[in-house]
């Protein structure tokens, strides 16, 4: 029972009380969606899953999270989807699409607020959103971005756009925003690319200086595009150090087809499993698991998930469990560090590639 | 539009005798001058260091004898060329340019190849040594070939279209809807190479005789030599015979050990593979995942129907069945089917099958191993009879 899990601090479990749990709720979540929702359980039939052979999380048939993409997966009636939630994919591409219900929505909120109250403390806070308002809107151009700020919203107290619809900086919103909440806790949210050019830059071009000291500098997104730019994460946090007084930083992973049970970054630098999920490497041999220290495919698991199968997820992201129980910053379980997305191959054979040249 | 030379690239030839070809004279099929000119690029090519696999096989089909021995197996007195050929030349095929131009002269045609802007050493290779033979012995082939490249454009294709009178479309369904949006001429036929899929059947005590290694190597050429995209490779393996069970172990991991020893794959190609079978397996019930290394990834069907070849993958992504009979395997022979590779059962079987059964698919039953070997004969093609034109009485 998901209740059970509410009952603890959400990085207070060890390694194997939380496998304990976590296997339990995942079989119970399998048979549940199996169930329910006819694709999967054909897909378990094709694994040959049998419940009676499972001995810890990763055990759980993994499903490939691309093909939320090609099949409509539901594990409730139509009628009691609460919000449909499209994800990534760069343009000509299908999306995602998660249906969510009112139940796996509020337990979302539920372990997105817990998880974060371990970071800033209990309570909602004022968040400014590097991004502009429509992201909310337009949800076909943002899907990614504006999945993860909807999945925020509610962890807000007020929540201020500080771009323009053309990606500018709203100066007048920005000051309203720092003069009213200077030197008291809030957050600062958005994309790691979008806070380094759209923010950082321009701040720093309008000779900007304020005191975000006390405010959390939220992220997400991935680091790939700053690193093509020779950005590291430290100079970035430097960088907003010196501009704006930064001190705490709360990068963090996550995917719409997990959102709630997100891995957020501690004092340390690492990104940490709560007790509603865990992360898994897989070998690209032969997708065994892979002990500590290894890199391969990340697979993530999550007990949040009721109205939709996606409870245990292969992704195509690449990634390395660095320690587990024994991060300085005393929060239990896995922490992880992400690689970034997997490269595309570029393949032999008489495809069609030649029409794609052509368009 | 006029054509003119800051549009186009050429890498053979030039605008001047692009723009001479409708009015250039044909030449008849199989004329002395273009089996020639292909024999002494044959030998050229093949004395080349820098010739890798896919030249070379390449430079042994034009060699003289090969191209004697097809002239021999038709009747080509009475052919000549159409006129201008254009040909569409896929982007991830290197030779395949030459191959279609090679056809394309002996038919006799004024031949203008499109090759893709991806750079190929196999193309500058190809390219450079027809230039030194058109600059020295070879002069009098001059007027009759062109190869060059251009940015994608709708008007450039036009304009190509609209002086020729075959136009040949490699790459797949996707390229052959984007050029056919240009017009042709009244009279200007067309040969389009669409997408389709392989398969190979293969009888368990034919196969148990064999050496597993050097079955393993010649479906190894079949499938991982071309990443398993091409669209002669093997993607469904039809079992046959009492011993099934037994063959299929062996096989696979003679497969599983030269693929680990020889093949190159990136973690995404695991996961691709591993996503194109659970949805072919959440499709319908009655698939089974066969565990085991990711480098060859498998799953057994209860049933052919034709939906099992919508989940294409590539990279080493195999669906198997256990056949009764040979019939069994009808409802996959549709207009997408290609090649048929066979082990151990007879290919005139396989040949009456598909014309007693009047099933739309299959245009080639080779042995296994086979599927990649060049041919003048390709998706149920001749060729150099379908690039030329036939003079009656």
């Amino acid at each position: 029972m998901i209740e059970e899990f509410h009952r603890w601090d959400p990085y207070a479990l060890e390694a194997e009380e939380k496998s304990r749990m976590l296997s339990r709720e995942l079989m119970e979540l399998t048979r549940f969606h199996r169930d329910r929702c006819p694709e999967y359980a054909n897909f378990l039939e094709m694994l040959g899953y049998d419940e009676s052979k499972v001995r810890t999380p990763a055990d759980i048939p993994f499903f490939p999270v691309r093909l939320f993409k090609e099949f409509d997966l539901l594990s409730v009636d139509r009628g009691a989807v609460f919000k449909t939630m499209t994800s990534s994919g760069t343009t000509g591409q299908r999306v995602s699409k998660i249906f969510v219900d009112k139940e796996t929505a509020m337990l979302q909120q539920k372990v997105m607020l817990r998880i974060l109250s371990s970071f800033w403390g209990k309570g909602r806070l004022p968040m400014l959103v590097v991004d502009a308002p429509s992201v909310l809107k337009d949800r076909k151009a943002f899907a990614a971005r504006g999945a993860a700020v909807m999945g925020l919203q509610f962890a807000a107290r007020e929540m201020v756009f500080a771009l323009n619809e053309d990606m500018t900086l709203n100066v007048e919103k920005f000051r309203e925003f720092a003069k009213k909440h200077q030197g008291k806790r809030f957050v600062v949210f958005g994309f790691t690319f979008l806070v380094w050019q759209h923010f950082y830059q321009e701040l720093l071009r309008l000779g900007e200086r304020v005191d975000f000291s006390q405010a959390f500098l939220m992220t997400g997104g991935g680091w790939k595009k700053l690193e093509s730019e020779a950005v590291t994460r430290a100079e970035f946090k430097k960088r907003l150090h010196e501009v704006c007084g930064f001190r705490h930083f709360l990068d963090h992973y996550g995917m719409v087809e997990q959102t709630g049970a997100i891995y957020a970054e501690c004092e340390c630098g690492h990104l940490h499993a709560s007790i509603y999920s865990d992360i898994i490497i897989r070998d690209v041999q032969d997708f065994s698991p892979l002990p500590i220290g290894k890199p391969g495919i990340v697979q993530v698991v999550s007990v949040l998930p009721r109205s939709y199968p996606g409870h245990a997820l292969l992704t195509e992201d690449e990634g390395v469990v660095l320690g587990e129980d024994d991060c300085p910053c005393g929060r239990k379980g896995k922490y992880i560090q992400i690689l970034g997305r997997m490269k595309s191959a570029e393949l032999r054979g008489c495809s069609d590639t030649y029409g794609a040249e052509f368009q | 539009m006029e054509l003119n030379s800051n549009d186009l690239r050429f890498l053979v030839g030039d605008l001047e005798t692009l723009s001479r070809m409708p009015e250039t004279p044909v030449l008849p099929a199989f004329s002395e001058k273009a089996v020639g000119f292909l024999s002494q690029l044959s030998r050229l090519l093949l004395r080349d260091k820098r010739s890798g696999t896919d030249v070379k096989a390449y430079a042994y089909w034009i060699r003289r004898a090969s191209l004697e021995a097809a002239a021999r197996e038709g009747d080509y007195r009475n052919r000549l060329g159409r006129g201008v050929a254009l040909h569409i030349a896929p982007s991830n095929v290197p030779v395949n340019f030459a191959v279609s131009m090679t056809s394309s002269l002996l038919a006799g045609n004024c031949t203008v190849v499109r090759v893709s802007n991806k750079p190929f050493p196999q193309v500058d290779l190809i390219c450079e040594t027809i230039n030194g033979l058109l600059a020295d012995a070879w002069g009098d082939m001059r007027p009759y070939v062109c190869v060059l490249r251009y940015e994608h454009s709708p008007s450039i294709t036009q304009a190509l279209s609209a002086i020729c009178d075959l136009r040949v479309i490699w790459g797949g369904d996707h390229t052959i809807e984007t050029i056919r949006q240009a017009s042709l001429p009244p009279r200007a036929v067309e040969m389009a190479f669409a997408d389709r899929y392989s398969i190979a059947v293969i009888n368990a005590e034919a196969y148990l005789e064999c050496s597993s290694e050097d079955v393993a190597k010649k479906f190894y050429t079949d499938t991982y030599y071309t990443d398993q995209n091409a669209c002669s490779s093997p993607r469904l393996v039809v079992w046959l015979g009492d011993s099934i069970r037994q063959a299929r172990e062996r096989f696979w991991n003679a497969l599983d050990q030269l693929a680990q020893r020889e093949y190159t794959m990136k973690p995404i190609q695991a996961v691709d593979k591993y996503t194109a079978v659970c949805a072919l397996g959440m499709s319908r019930p009655g698939v089974r995942y066969v565990p085991g290394g990711a480098l060859v990834t498998r799953a057994e069907v209860d049933r052919l129907t034709a939906d099992v070849m919508d989940f294409k993958c590539g990279s080493g992504c195999f669906f198997e069945y256990e056949a009764k009979a040979l019939c069994e395997i009808v409802p996959v022979l549709t207009k997408r089917c290609q090649t048929v590779a066979t082990l151990g059962v007879d290919r005139e079987r396989i040949r009456e099958l598909v014309i007693s059964s009047g099933v739309r698919g299959v245009d080639r039953v080779v042995p296994l191993g086979g599927t990649m070997e060049l041919s003048f004969v390709w998706d149920g093609f001749k060729m150099v009879e379908s690039m030329s034109r036939y003079v009656d009485g």
